[in-house]
């Protein structure tokens, strides 16, 4: 085992999971002395139903009527604000988050509003300017990806400045997060299989990334091995409720290990693909996993070799020697991606030219990728990301990836010796 | 055991590492501002950050070191004076017309837009004696950043540049992550910037 020099965990996030693990969620509020919490979630959320499976599932004891589901895809301060202002105005003392990614966030900036004071979440941007504990928090993913139950920072965007705001801060974590199959029951195929992969991304990048640790390597493994033992099941039985709670589980796992060693190139990549061309997160992080994994092979090869064992199984594992052994783990996602995009008829993306809108526009165009390439600088994921990463190299990923085509390991800069963590 | 006659613990030991410390922070303050006139790619990423920026790296805490004060009988151009009062930093300005200016180690007075905050004087000798790149100590938070992290993404990649710049290639090795292939950075532009850079942070 690779013990690392210095490294730092920090998990204290309450984790419930089961098939009926909704129906704890009013004797928790109790412990934790809240009694009248407030609901923020999206309208698709209320579409499908799921506040109201919350509804029933703590019947009797709990009464969910204070609701605010104006939260968009890209939820920016001014919708905090708004449900920090109905927070006060209903007297509540804790919030309920029902949702994915952008109501987690939503809700963790309200939380900080409500508790803390003032008037907007612009007071309190920054590394650590959360200095106490905040109201209690429970998270409700719907989603099986995000993991952002489990990360202390929450993202919300500023309209004005065209910026993605970062509020870090351990008191940001939420107290507790409830995983219920019940609550992915309803995901399309393809949303569960962009998450899922957004969770298996989660758990490789933290896996091989500069801030890896013992701690956070334990969540990454089994994360990636629920991911790959689960599923392909559920996508091709979507009642799956087993499966469904494990991908669930890998999730809120990834989310940890993530949130503790950091991740490289695919989220960099991946966050500016998304911020110029309103990529979803989930797509533009399974169709880069392979690349990010190829890309620093000759630094770390020896670590990504590992994640073949959890990955395909300890059959495969022994059979393959160990030079192949990295090259076999990017060959599996890519048919992990193959299998995904056949099974959801062509829903699931396998490269960057095959994602398109609504109405069939490509989105991702062969001329924005220099911009992508020149905007990667701005964001933090690189630095921990094992190999230096600079626009040149990035037009280089991103030239395969939007071709479909592996990446050419003769073309990729070598510089430095194997990565000691 | 009278408490009065306990030893009290002074700091200021580890003379040797403090004064190598400031001594690099000086070199890599002067080099950027000669780099940032000198070389495009430098100049280039410098343009991502703000005019009207200041810019502090530092070693916490920030107050005198006492056998500085043994410095105070030195004339100002051989020592800065702010490294007395306000302990071992170095300032950089890019101005409202965006030249980069070293502004020696007196904050008095001046607002900081990004601060990057070494722990302390052990922390700030690994990372500027080179035996930790710059990437390792930040996953080792050796250094804290307050203000804009987008920014401090900047300041790591020029002071990689001026590394390469400054160290023959077997110490840059250690200070980035990878190093610049000759595709990348031509030996000449390397070796002519390298006398340049030396040359005119030493002289003016």
């Amino acid at each position: 085992m690779l013990l690392p020099g210095f490294y730092d965990f920090c998990c204290r996030v309450r984790i419930v999971s089961g098939q009926n693990a909704l129906e704890k969620i009013p004797a928790m509020l109790k412990k934790m002395k809240a009694h009248t919490p407030l609901i923020v979630t999206d309208k698709g959320v209320v579409g499908a139903g799921l506040v109201d499976v919350v509804r029933a599932a703590v019947a009797g004891e709990l009464k969910l009527s204070n609701v605010y589901d104006n939260v968009p895809v890209d939820s920016d301060y001014k919708i905090v604000d708004e449900a920090a202002k109905i927070y006060r105005q209903k007297n509540c003392d804790s919030i309920i988050a029902i949702g994915g990614g952008s109501v987690i966030d939503t809700a963790k900036g309200a939380n900080i509003v409500a508790s803390l004071g003032g008037d907007t979440l612009l007071d309190y941007e920054g590394f650590s300017a959360v200095k106490r504990k905040l109201n209690p928090l429970v998270v409700i993913p719907t989603t099986a990806g995000t993991g952002s139950e489990m990360t202390l920072v929450a993202v919300i965007a500023d309209p004005d400045r065209k910026i993605k705001m970062l509020f870090v801060s351990y008191f940001v974590l939420p107290d507790l997060a409830v995983l219920d199959p019940r609550m992915t029951k309803t995901l399309p195929d393809f949303l569960t299989a962009s998450t899922a992969m957004d969770a298996m991304t989660h758990a490789c990048e933290a896996y091989y990334c500069l801030e890896k640790n013992p701690l956070s390597d334990s969540f990454a493994l089994r994360a990636i091995r629920i991911v790959s033992e689960n599923l392909l099941k559920v996508i091709k039985n979507p009642a799956d409720m087993e499966g469904r709670l494990a991908l669930a589980n890998a999730s809120t796992m990834a989310g940890a290990s993530f949130s503790n060693s950091m991740v490289g190139l695919v989220h960099n990549l991946g966050h500016t693909i998304g911020a110029i061309c309103h990529v979803p997160h989930g797509t533009a992080m399974s169709i880069l996993l392979p690349y990010g994994l190829e890309y620093n092979m000759h630094r770390c090869g020896e670590v990504i070799g590992e994640i073949l064992l959890p990955l395909a199984g300890s059959e495969v594992y022994a059979k393959t020697k160990k030079e192949e052994r990295p090259g076999k783990v990017v060959e599996f996602i890519r048919k992990m991606n193959n299998y995904l995009h056949e099974a959801t008829g062509g829903r699931h993306p396998r490269y960057l030219k095959e994602i398109v809108d609504k109405n069939g526009a490509q989105v991702v165009t062969e001329s924005l990728l220099p911009a992508i390439a020149e905007a990667t600088m701005q964001d933090g994921a690189r630095m921990a990301n094992p190999e230096e990463f600079l626009p040149p190299d990035a037009m280089l990923v991103l030239e395969h990836a939007w071709e479909g085509k592996p990446l050419d390991l003769g073309k990729v800069n070598k510089g430095g010796k194997k990565i000691k963590y | 055991m009278n408490i009065n006659k306990y030893p009290q613990i002074r700091p200021g030991k580890k003379l040797f590492k403090r004064v190598y410390v400031a001594i690099m922070l000086w070199t890599v303050g002067k080099a950027i501002q000669v780099a940032a006139k000198v070389d495009k790619e430098v100049k280039e990423e410098l343009a991502r950050l703000p005019n009207n920026f200041t810019l502090r790296m530092m070693v916490a805490p920030e107050k005198a070191f006492p056998l500085f004060f043994y410095a105070k009988t030195l004339p100002a151009f051989v020592v800065d004076k702010g490294l007395l009062f306000y302990g071992i930093q170095m300032l950089l300005h890019k101005d409202k017309e965006g030249k980069i200016k070293y502004l020696g180690a007196d904050p008095k007075g001046k607002k900081v837009d990004l601060n990057i905050v070494f722990k302390n004087i052990e922390a700030a000798w690994l990372v500027l004696s080179f035996q930790e790149s710059t990437a390792t100590a930040y996953m080792h938070d050796r250094f804290v950043v307050e203000g804009d992290l987008v920014h401090s993404l900047t300041f790591v990649r020029v002071l990689d540049i001026v590394e390469v710049f400054l160290l023959p290639k077997i110490i840059a090795k250690l200070a980035v992550k990878r190093y610049p292939k000759w595709s990348e950075m031509s030996p000449l532009r390397k070796f002519v910037k390298r006398v340049v850079i030396y040359i005119r942070a030493y002289t003016f």
